[in-house]
Parts: structure tokens; sequence; C-alpha cells
């Protein structure tokens, strides 16, 4: 069961991976629209004002084709195995699913308003904002949620890496963080563009 | 049950070697130094391996569907698979 949470790439990779991981990131695009959810770049979650549609449909895309295509050229390079590149894209977009999840987030209005009541005690800033023990207490649940996500996302992608591309050691992790972190600077760049042409 | 060959030396670790070999039908007993093959050196799983590549005519896309795991889990079982071979021949050269 763990290994299936962990790594369902054991079992799961090509087309199959790829229909399904496309098919979560369409809906998580959709209710992230609805939630006021975005994912500015490949892991970072936030709540934000309304959009279009094709904004989150583009920008969930974005968060999977660019580090996908990362991840692709790097097995290609350090890779001595038969790299398959639909085995990669495909993973990838299934290693997306926790972010399903995430993109309910924004339902919860509790946490725009502990972000406002932050501002507003710690560095004066906005209208003033009260807020309970119980809503504050759900703020942190839901934060706390969200990183547990998003650490059950990075280890998807690692395995999702690790089993397309058949890399392991230090070899595997040195690569999988410089993909990560150039995903999220040219995600975070490309998103940001995106907005502005709003 | 079925036993096990043994192929590693318990007492030093060292590859074995076949020192004799018997017909049960005439009771013949044949002595010598004889090497083990390279595919008889890798452990049951990997023999069972081998036997169902060739079997699924070398496609591992048959070979994934009937051990219900993805293409490239399989692709790297092979890898390792002929990774090992490559050492027992270079060990056996």
């Amino acid at each position: 069961m763990m290994t299936k949470l962990i790594n369902p790439f054991h079992y799961i990779a090509g087309a199959k991976s790829l229909v399904w991981g496309l098919l979560i990131i369409l809906v998580t695009s959709v209710i992230g629209y609805y939630s006021h959810t975005h994912f500015p770049d490949v892991i970072s979650v936030k709540t934000c004002p309304e959009l279009p549609v094709f904004y989150f449909i583009l920008q969930g895309l974005l968060n999977w084709f660019v580090p996908a295509t990362l991840f692709y050229g790097v097995a290609l390079l350090f890779s001595t195995s038969a790299v398959r590149a639909i085995d990669i894209y495909g993973t990838q977009a299934f290693a997306r699913a926790p972010y399903l999840v995430a993109s309910l987030m924004g339902f919860f209005g509790v946490l725009e308003k502990f972000g406002k009541h932050i501002m507003w005690s710690l560095l004066h800033y906005g209208e003033p904002v009260e807020i309970s023990l119980l809503e504050m207490a759900g703020a942190i649940g839901i934060m706390v949620l969200t990183l547990l996500l998003t650490i059950w996302m990075i280890t998807l992608m690692l395995h999702a890496f690790k089993v397309s591309a058949n890399l392991k050691g230090g070899k595997l992790a040195l690569i999988f963080i410089g993909v990560l972190i150039a995903s999220m600077v040219i995600t975070a760049l490309l998103i940001g563009v995106l907005i502005k042409t709003l | 049950m079925r036993k096990k060959l043994p192929v590693i030396c318990p007492s030093c670790n060292s590859g074995l070697k076949v020192n004799s070999l018997h017909c049960d039908t005439c009771e013949t007993t044949i002595s010598g130094l004889f090497e083990l093959p390279v595919l008889l050196q890798l452990d049951p799983k990997e023999q069972e391996f081998v036997l169902n590549f060739v079997i699924s005519s070398g496609s591992l896309k048959v070979m994934a569907e009937k051990l219900k795991l993805s293409y490239p889990t399989v692709r790297n079982m092979l890898d390792e698979l002929i990774h090992k071979i490559k050492t027992l021949q270079s060990h056996d050269d």
C-alpha cells in the first residue's frame, strides 16, 4: 500500500499514466478556477483573485511540461537505459495528483482571513481583521496539509524520474534537485508573464 | 522441496565450480572441474526473468503485462540483469 502511494510508477507508466495525469491536471485546474487556488510555479500553492479558466489550465500544463521536458533532457544525457519520452511525461503528469486535493484549499475562506490577520497584526498593513482561535487552528491545519501534499508530490516526482530514467544514488539526487530548482524558476517566470498578459 | 543451486562458496565467497556429475539411471559419476555457465550463476528469480523474457519473444511490453509492472520497471530489471551478466562474463574471462 505504501509503495503504491509513494512509488505508483512501479506499476503505472507510459500512455496510461499520461492520460490519467492530464485528466488530473485538467480537473485540478477547473477546481482551482472555482476555489481561486493557483500554482504560480511547480510546487507553490496560493489563493488568487478571479482569473479566466484558461489561465488555470495553462499554468497546470506549464507546471507539468517544463519539469518533464527538463527531466527528459537530463535523462537522455545521464541515463544508460533506453529512456522513453512517454514514461517521463506520463509519470510526471501523474505525479501532480496530490495537487488535486491542494486545489480545494481555496474553498476554505479562513485561509485568506488568516493571511489578512497576519498582515494586520504583524505588519500593520490593511484593515484590522479579528480571527477566532478555531479559525486560526483551521487555517494552520490547512497549511500543514498543503505542506504534506507538497512533500508527497515532490516524492512522487522523484520516483517518477527514478523509474523512468533508471538513475540511482547521488547522481539521481543531484540531477533531481537541479531540475526541480530550474523548473521552479522557469515556471515562475512563465506564469508571471502569463498573469501580466491577462 | 526444490533445492537451490549454490554458486558462491559459503567459506570464502569465491565462485563455485562443478566437481562431479551423476547419472541417476546407471549410477555413473563423472568427476572433473567444470565452470558453471553464466545463466546458472544467476539467482532463481533472475533465471525465471530470463525464461519469461525468452517466452515473451523478448517483448518488455508483454513482460510488463504478465508481471503487472510498468514498462520502465521491467526495463530497469533487464538493465540490472544485463549489468550482472556482463560482470559475471568478465569474471569468467
